[in-house]
């Protein structure tokens, strides 16, 4: 078997490439991506960690990231019609471009 | 009927919510549909909704008269009995010594609410089927009825409420009913006005009403008419924890000498020998009195009551001289068990309603508008009444209340029909009201003037009508009954009245009576008798061309609204006659009349002077009851003076009555007013005085008001100073100025504020990184529980002396610790904390027990190193 | 086995580590997305080795099957624009920031794998798991009987998104059948100035003489 640090070493890569991703692209649909990259690495980690022998067969973990999924899953609905809409305001998707709030 | 109201339990009687809830749900469709129905639709529902209230309220009264009689078979005599509906629990709040008082929303009838009831919804009818006739032109037809609709639900709250909070809620409501209709027209200023000031003045009463309310839950633990009945002797008992109420010094505190900066402040000459104060029946019998004073329009705050006339005529009828001005005498006797314990209160009731009665009847003497002077005649009976209750004679007061209610609403009414003729052709309120104008109507509008006759001789007190006999019972029995108020085991001595109190009461009864008669005959005489003196009134020669032309104006708005009122444009021509007005209209007046002529039979005491063994006095037996428990607090005088005392009562009552119209015979009728006119001349200051209403008002305005006026100044000038300047803009600016260097960080660029947020969460996740060893000591009796705090993934490892070996060799999940102190010697513990990183924290205490062994536990010194 | 384990684990972390980098460096959204598809795909592999069968089912069903489609068909829509011309503007700042965020995350992990306890590193393992670990019996059992009320709970989250989405992506000219559903704006919108005439009343366009 696996170690689970090795499981949690990736899921801390990848959640760094995921955060890193969201904080350098200015494209709004890249950085939900970048977001679910985010997500993902930490579904990772849940499963993993529920697979150590003290959680004794529970559930806990991937229950937890089935949530994470269906938050994920309205996160990208919700998120996407922001992106149509600001596109259609300001007719970009570029997150720095989207200043309405400004000052 | 029998079968029908077998249905219905004497305590579940849901019949009740028929005569309450018919007319809330007239009110409720002909205020939301109202407008869109139309009139036919809206009058059929007002007047159904009254009318199954009424037939309801028949019901209900057979049974309760059968529930009565069942009760006096079973017991021997005559038992306090009800039927009662329980709508739902409402609230419970807490009573004294932590009990619960449950304040139920629960309505019931009696012998006393349910006379009552008749007559709110009795009487109410009548004056639907009048108003909606009179009110047909109005555009506001369907709001008008959804007010008068509301108001009998209002009455009915009011009367069948079984406890004060119910009552209160029906007090409230009729309040607002007054109010809105009374500005009913409130296009024009005087109306809102007038609406105002009852409202207001209606509110200083409701003010004692609440504080009695607050005094009945100390001192009886209950609100509901038998738990106050049954608690009342505690609120004289001087055992009882709350005890009488202090006025002086406020509260039953003490005054002592002051010392202050050197200077002795002499306050002890403040502290009277003795505590002034009243036993807690006097306090609560006044501020009922107070709530009395302001629905029934009793001084000092019958001001309202005049000015209330600006309504539509058939409300000054319904509200505002039979039904809901008589609140609170109803209010004096459903509570007159609580009154009887105090003759103090009794005394200020009986004086309050003799001098209202009086003072009432002077300004009624010189008014000139027809409904001003009904108004004040209205003033001046309800002091009647209160007299009567003051002096403990519930029947005699609650008899008054009955007839008045048939003959009042009849003047009112008939006032009204005068007044619908006279603005056939003068389309002008005041001057279509002014008694000047009018005369020798009784030829043009038979039917009203034979109603408005009748009534005017019960009010006056003609023998053999009611208004004779019921006005004749209070005037006998303040006389012959004296409030004692009650000796009890554990109170103290109730104070007595004064000897002369009685004559005074009765002198001035008597005064009022004949000024009555006067005002009342005089009333009469000036509209119906005599020649018809509008026929110049409103002509061109007698109006300035401006008015003229205003009046034009209105003549013509009125037609297009109006159609079968003959207005004439043209009034360079003498208008038509004056006409009687239409059937709906006169028969609830005759029906009015007949009950005012015969409602006497009801309790004809008088007779007794003349038959000694004549005993039918039906009224009396049915009310005795629910007066029993008051009676043990009224004094009868001996049976021989009494009988004495009633003849010269019933002797000054029928020369008040011929004196007072015989006058007005001669002044009016034989000498054509002249007598009035060099009166008038005499004494043009009085006259003016009188005709000023006593400038009451104005003297309301100078002291109570003003002194409002300047405290809402001084309230303003805070407001804007202090409030709006200070707190609020100089609140603003600072926000402002706040606001504006933040909003420089406010680039509007996502990415900066996701770059911040990653400091703060290095600063976090730095917190998390880092292990925190900490612990906390629990001593008993030198053994120590160290327990450490918890962290993610923390393992510990425990050394219990510092300078050794740890308790383990590896870290391990034992959280705690114990270790053992002997007396006088101090230990170092320390606590290694390794985290899910891996990285190892430590911390370290001393523990020093103190070296006494007596004291068992030891002050636990932790010093940290 | 053990081996055999290895070498599966790694070649799912070397395919997610390249569709997570793909994800975010890529010039091309659509190419992003297909990245983003990579990476779904090789974390369902993991799932797989880590018995939990059902998740693996559920990552691919919504993750691949919805989420990227969803990703798809908004680039579709924007077309050209999806894709923005990088410049240099604010570079500092995010430079500085993913810095940071890289600096941490990286040293977070090498602290975990630092400080893991040397004996559970080798193929001594777990014991497995007993019965249906993971499988869609065993985890709707747990799902509908202790974590019920927050499975409800996000019904009426993912109901909420489905209503903010629709108003948000509607725009604000409820009366303006152009604007029902927001592709056939944002269509017309893309078309170039040629395609478009101008919205006259009755219909009647505006014709070049």
């Amino acid at each position: 078997m696996i170690p689970v640090e090795h499981y949690v070493a990736l899921s801390a890569l990848l959640f760094t490439i995921g955060g890193v991703g969201f904080l350098v692209r200015r494209n709004v649909i890249v950085a939900l991506m970048s977001i679910e990259v985010m997500l993902n690495a930490v579904n990772v980690a849940l499963v993993a960690f529920n697979r150590l022998p003290t959680h004794n067969n529970a559930h806990t973990g991937q229950v937890f990231s089935f949530f994470i999924i269906a938050v994920a899953a309205a996160s990208v609905a919700v998120g996407l019609a922001i992106v149509l809409s600001l596109f259609r305001i300001r007719r970009t998707v570029r997150s720095d471009e989207a200043d309405l709030l400004k000052n | 009927m029998k079968p029908f109201l077998d249905l219905f339990s004497q305590n579940d009687f849901s019949l009740i919510a028929v005569v309450l809830l018919m007319p809330l749900l007239g009110a409720f469709v002909n205020g939301v549909f109202g407008r869109r129905l139309g009139k036919q639709a809206v009058r059929m529902m007002a007047l159904s909704a009254v009318g199954v209230s009424f037939a309801a309220a028949i019901a209900t009264f057979v049974a309760l008269n059968s529930a009565i009689d069942a009760t006096h078979a079973a017991h021997g005599e005559a038992a306090h009995s009800k039927l009662a509906w329980l709508a739902w629990e409402w609230m419970r709040v807490s009573g004294p010594n932590g009990s619960k008082i449950a304040i139920d929303l629960r309505f019931s009838v009696d012998a006393l609410s349910g006379v009552m009831m008749l007559v709110v919804t009795g009487v109410g009818f009548l004056i639907h089927v009048y108003a909606s006739e009179y009110m047909i032109a109005d555009k506001g037809y369907w709001r008008f009825f959804c007010y008068l609709n509301l108001f009998i639900f209002s009455m009915l709250v009011l009367i069948l409420g079984d406890s004060l909070p119910v009552l209160f809620v029906g007090w409230e409501g009729v309040g607002l009913c007054s109010y809105l209709l009374i500005g009913f027209w409130y296009g024009k200023l005087p109306n809102a006005a007038a609406g105002k000031k009852a409202f207001i003045a209606n509110r200083i009463g409701d003010f004692g009403l609440i504080v009695a309310m607050f005094l009945l839950v100390v001192y009886c633990g209950a609100l509901d008419w038998d738990g106050i009945q049954r608690h009342a002797n505690d609120l004289v008992a001087t055992s009882d924890r709350p005890g009488p109420i202090n006025l002086w010094p406020i509260g039953g505190g003490k005054f002592e000498d002051y010392v202050i900066a050197g200077i002795r402040v002499p306050l002890h000459n403040l502290q009277p020998d003795k505590p002034w104060t009243i036993t807690a029946a006097t306090a609560v019998g006044l501020m009922l009195f107070l709530g009395a004073t302001g629905k029934s329009a009793q001084i000092p705050l019958y001001v309202w009551l005049p000015d209330a006339m600006a309504g539509p005529t058939p409300v000054s009828a319904l509200i505002h001289a039979a039904t809901m001005v008589t609140a609170g005498i109803y209010l004096i006797c459903r509570l007159s068990f609580v009154f009887v314990l105090s003759p103090a209160a009794m005394i200020v009731v009986a004086f309050t309603g003799a001098a209202t009665a009086l003072l009432a009847a002077t300004i009624a003497v010189v008014q000139n508008d027809i409904k001003k002077v009904l108004a004040y005649s209205t003033v001046s009976q309800l002091g009647f009444m209160v007299l009567g209750v003051g002096v403990g004679a519930f029947t005699a007061g609650f008899f008054h209340v009955f007839t008045h209610a048939f003959f009042k609403a009849c003047l009112f009414l008939g006032a009204g029909s005068v007044i619908h003729a006279m603005h056939a052709r003068i389309h002008d309120e005041a001057r279509s009201q002014d008694m000047r104008n009018m005369g020798g109507m009784k030829k043009y509008m038979p039917l009203t003037y034979g109603t408005f006759l009748a009534s005017t001789l019960c009010i006056i007190g003609f023998p053999g009508t009611s208004g004779f006999f019921s006005k004749d019972e209070i005037l006998a029995r303040v006389l012959i009954e004296t409030p004692t108020g009650v000796k009890l085991a554990n109170a103290a001595a109730p104070w007595q009245w004064p000897s002369w109190a009685p004559w005074v009461l009765w002198m001035m009864g008597v005064a009022a009576a004949t000024l009555t008669a006067f005002y009342m005959m005089r009333l009469v005489f000036q509209t119906f008798w005599g020649d018809f003196r509008g026929w110049t009134i409103g002509r061109p020669s007698q109006v300035a061309k401006s008015e003229h032309e205003s009046d034009h104006g209105h003549a013509e708005d009125e037609d297009a609204e109006d159609g079968d009122h003959e207005h004439h444009d043209d009034l360079s021509q003498p208008g038509p006659p004056p006409h009687e007005s239409p059937r709906p209209m006169t028969i609830p007046l005759l029906i009015l009349a007949a009950a005012a002529i015969v409602a006497g039979i009801f309790n004809p005491a008088a007779i007794k002077l003349v038959v000694s063994t004549f005993s039918f006095l039906p009224l009396e037996h049915w009310l005795d009851p629910v007066f029993k428990d008051a009676a043990r607090g009224i004094t009868m005088a001996e049976h021989h003076t009494a009988h004495t005392r009633e003849l010269i009562s019933t002797f000054g009552a029928f020369t008040a009555f011929a004196a007072g119209s015989g006058l007005a015979y001669w002044v009016y009728v034989k000498e054509k007013g002249k007598p009035a006119r060099e009166m008038m001349l005499k004494v043009p200051r009085l006259y003016r005085l009188a005709l000023e209403k006593w400038r009451v008002d104005e003297a309301y305005d100078k002291t109570v008001v003003a002194g409002v006026d300047a405290l809402a100044d001084t309230a303003a000038s805070v407001d804007q100073g202090i409030i709006d300047f200070i707190l609020a803009r100089l609140t603003a600016l600072i926000v402002a100025a706040t606001g504006t260097i933040l909003r420089v960080f406010q680039n509007g660029v996502v990415h900066v504020y996701a770059a911040v947020m990653v400091v703060g969460v290095l600063a976090l996740g730095w917190f998390f990184v880092q292990p925190h060893a900490d612990f906390t000591v629990v001593e008993q009796n030198g053994d120590y529980t160290l327990q450490a705090g918890p962290g993610p993934g923390y393992e510990f490892r425990w050394y219990p002396d510092a300078t050794k070996d740890p308790q383990t060799k590896d870290f391990s999940v034992a959280d705690n610790l114990k270790v053992h102190v002997a007396d006088g010697k101090s230990q170092t513990v320390k606590l290694e904390v390794k985290n899910a990183f891996g990285r190892v924290g430590s911390k370290a205490f001393t523990i020093t027990r103190p070296a006494t062994p007596t004291s068992a536990a030891g002050a636990v010194q932790i010093r940290e190193q | 086995m053990s081996a055999m384990g290895y070498a599966y684990f790694y070649l799912c972390a070397t395919f997610a580590i390249l569709g997570a980098i793909a994800t975010v460096a890529a010039k091309n959204p659509i190419r992003g997305a297909m990245g983003l598809l990579l990476l779904i795909l090789s974390i369902a592999g993991l799932f797989l080795a880590l018995h939990a069968q059902f998740l693996a089912a559920i990552q691919l069903i919504v993750y691949a099957g919805a989420i990227v489609v969803l990703f798809l068909f908004v680039i579709m829509l924007l077309g050209p624009s999806a894709s923005t011309p990088s410049d240099h503007r604010g570079r500092i700042t995010r430079v500085a920031g993913a810095g940071l965020f890289a600096a941490a995350g990286l040293g977070a992990m090498a602290l975990l794998v630092g400080s893991a306890p040397k004996s559970t590193i080798g193929p001594t393992g777990y014991p497995s798991p007993t019965g249906d670990f993971g499988s869609v019996d065993a985890f709707g059992r747990i799902l509908f009987s202790q974590g019920l009320v927050p499975f409800e709970l996000s019904s009426a989250l993912l109901m909420v998104a489905i209503v903010g989405a629709v108003a948000v992506a509607r725009g604000r000219h409820k009366s303006d059948p152009g604007a029902i559903s927001g592709a056939a704006t944002l269509e017309a919108e893309n078309v170039p100035h040629a395609g478009q005439a101008p919205r006259t009343a009755g219909g009647i366009t505006r014709e070049a003489p």
